[in-house]
């Protein structure tokens, strides 16, 4: 454990120094976030210039909801998604193969490579408007419901970072899957709405199988609506089965990976 | 005259020939390719919808900001297709990648440009992507029963055909900047995401608030999916497509200026060596 902490530490050392090197780049990748929230929350702001509530969600719900989204998509940014994205090409150019040599667990090497340093500052912005959204809710919401998120957060986060590798793990099987990354989009769409939206069989499926309501609709749902134990301990448990699925899928990936000749 | 013809029976050729390495490049992966054309298309009318229906089924009324469900509907469904249709990130990439990475050289050297080698590819691919998921909003709205004035379809791709080139131009004038700052796939994003505001992709542009609506309309961006796609579903009429043609044909005289300088100023301060 204290070495693969030590190797991290390294990886968020050289992040810092890669993202830095190339300046504008940098923040023109800060930027990019800003203009993503501020879509996020601009069409939500616009629909509710129309209505009072979209799926019994009202606005100022909404916006704890975006404030929890963009907590957890920061964290996912910053230690998982260039490494996810980058997947398929180290498996379809045969650089995954150098990977595999080295005496460190492949799927660590794979997934937490390449550490985003200069999108912290979206954590940033991401906990200011959480922050504000909670300041400005109209209800009071007792602590250990604000408690609660240090287990929900990570639980989303584990369950985007494992739906992710699923179809990331796929290119191993089909060689080229550039479009199925693509096509992940839209799966984590269904988590940048609150469930409240969808028919209850989606909203079902979105808290188990395709667990994107992890991500922030059930952790708003939980602190601001109806705090339920029972979903709570359900986010934690399968959370943690999804991470040991990744390891599993992973292992099953290698089997059928035939390196760069694929 | 002769010489007139010539010319462009060549350039068709030449042209014609990366038109099908863009083809050929696609659907040489036939699970790739399907997932592009078809289950990208489903998957995001079947996303997008679920929002609509939401505000629909749970406000209890028919309409909301004067249009009814099924023109929501008809609205989504085509505006994910028009806006996959005229995206062209993925080239882009392709353009900086090249220039960043110094393989410019190799197409530097050959008897056709980088932008022209590049546009042919990418109507290639576009060809045959529209080709194959065209049939996705035309078998829903037919099935369904949505709102859609068929005779005005000819007129709605054709404005967003030209818009497509109009923001492959915009894509090759954010290319030639990675002449000067090596690293912009931040910059890249940075566009595209502010562009699928500006046209419409994320939101009709007639929810947003009057001052606001009647600046982006008159944006150039406003055809790449609100002006084709309002056109077909009966939202906007006829005197707005015209006068946002108008926008478009300045826009993509000023853009087509703006890239040639920008790459004629790339080109002297390149090294050919990378990043």
């Amino acid at each position: 454990m204290k070495k693969y902490l030590s190797l991290y530490f390294s990886f968020v050392r050289t992040g810092f120094i890669a993202d830095l090197e190339y300046r504008a780049n940098f923040l023109f990748r800060v930027l990019t976030d800003v203009i993503w929230y501020a879509t996020q929350i601009l069409a939500f702001e616009v629909l509710y210039d129309h209505t009072k509530q979209i799926g019994g969600w009202t606005l100022p719900q909404i916006r704890v909801f975006l404030g929890l989204l963009f907590v957890t998509d920061a964290f996912y940014m910053i230690m998982l998604n260039e490494n996810l994205d980058q997947m398929t090409e180290k498996i379809r150019k045969g650089d995954l193969d150098l990977l595999l040599t080295k005496p460190i667990n492949s799927q660590f090497m794979v997934s937490l490579q390449k550490v985003s340093a200069s999108l912290f500052t979206n954590l940033v912005i991401g906990l200011s408007f959480l922050t504000w959204a909670i300041a400005a809710y109209p209800m009071a919401i007792s602590a250990w419901r604000y408690a609660s998120l240090v287990i929900l957060i990570p639980a989303g986060l584990i369950s985007l970072y494992a739906m992710r590798f699923f179809i990331a793990t796929l290119a191993l099987i089909f060689a080229r899957t550039d479009n199925l990354q693509f096509a992940w989009y839209q799966i984590y769409r269904l988590g940048m709405r609150p469930d409240g939206i969808y028919p209850n069989w989606l909203k079902l499926i979105l808290r188990t199988l395709l667990p994107m309501a992890l991500i922030a609709a059930l952790p708003a749902d939980l602190i601001l609506v109806d705090f339920d134990w029972r979903w709570l301990a359900w986010a934690t448990i399968w959370s943690a089965v999804l991470l040991y699925g990744t390891h599993r899928f992973w292992k099953f990936g290698l089997s059928k990976y035939t390196s760069a000749s694929s | 005259m002769k010489t007139v013809a010539a010319i462009c029976k060549r350039t068709w050729r030449r042209n014609w020939a990366f038109a099908r390495l863009g083809i050929l490049s696609n659907i040489e992966y036939r699970f790739n390719f399907a997932v592009d054309a078809l289950l990208q298309p489903i998957l995001t009318v079947l996303v997008e919808s679920t929002l609509w229906l939401a505000l629909f089924q749970l406000q209890g009324s028919e309409t909301f900001a004067g249009f009814t469900r099924n023109q929501y509907l008809s609205y989504v469904i085509w505006s994910s297709f028009v806006a996959r249709l005229t995206t062209n990130w993925m080239y882009e990439f392709r353009m900086i990648n090249e220039i960043e990475s110094g393989s410019l050289n190799s197409l530097l050297v050959r008897p056709i440009s980088f932008f022209e080698s590049y546009l042919s590819q990418f109507l290639g691919y576009k060809l045959i992507v529209t080709a194959a998921s065209l049939c996705v909003p035309i078998g829903v709205c037919l099935i369904f029963d949505f709102p859609v004035f068929w005779s005005r379809l000819p007129l709605a791709l054709l404005t967003a055909a030209f818009y497509m080139f109009f923001l492959y131009l915009l894509s090759f004038c954010v290319a030639t900047f990675a002449f000067h700052l090596t690293r912009i796939t931040g910059l890249s994003v940075a566009k595209n995401l502010t562009l699928a505001v500006l046209s419409g992709e994320i939101l009709p542009l007639d929810l947003f608030p009057p001052g606001w609506h009647n600046f982006l309309v008159h944006l150039p961006f406003a055809s790449g999916v609100y002006i084709p796609v309002g056109y077909l579903t009966g939202r906007i009429a006829i005197d707005q497509v015209w006068q946002a043609a108008q926008v478009q044909v300045v826009s993509l005289a000023g853009v087509a200026c703006l890239a040639r300088f920008l790459w004629r100023k790339g080109l002297r301060t390149y090294v050919g060596t990378g990043a």
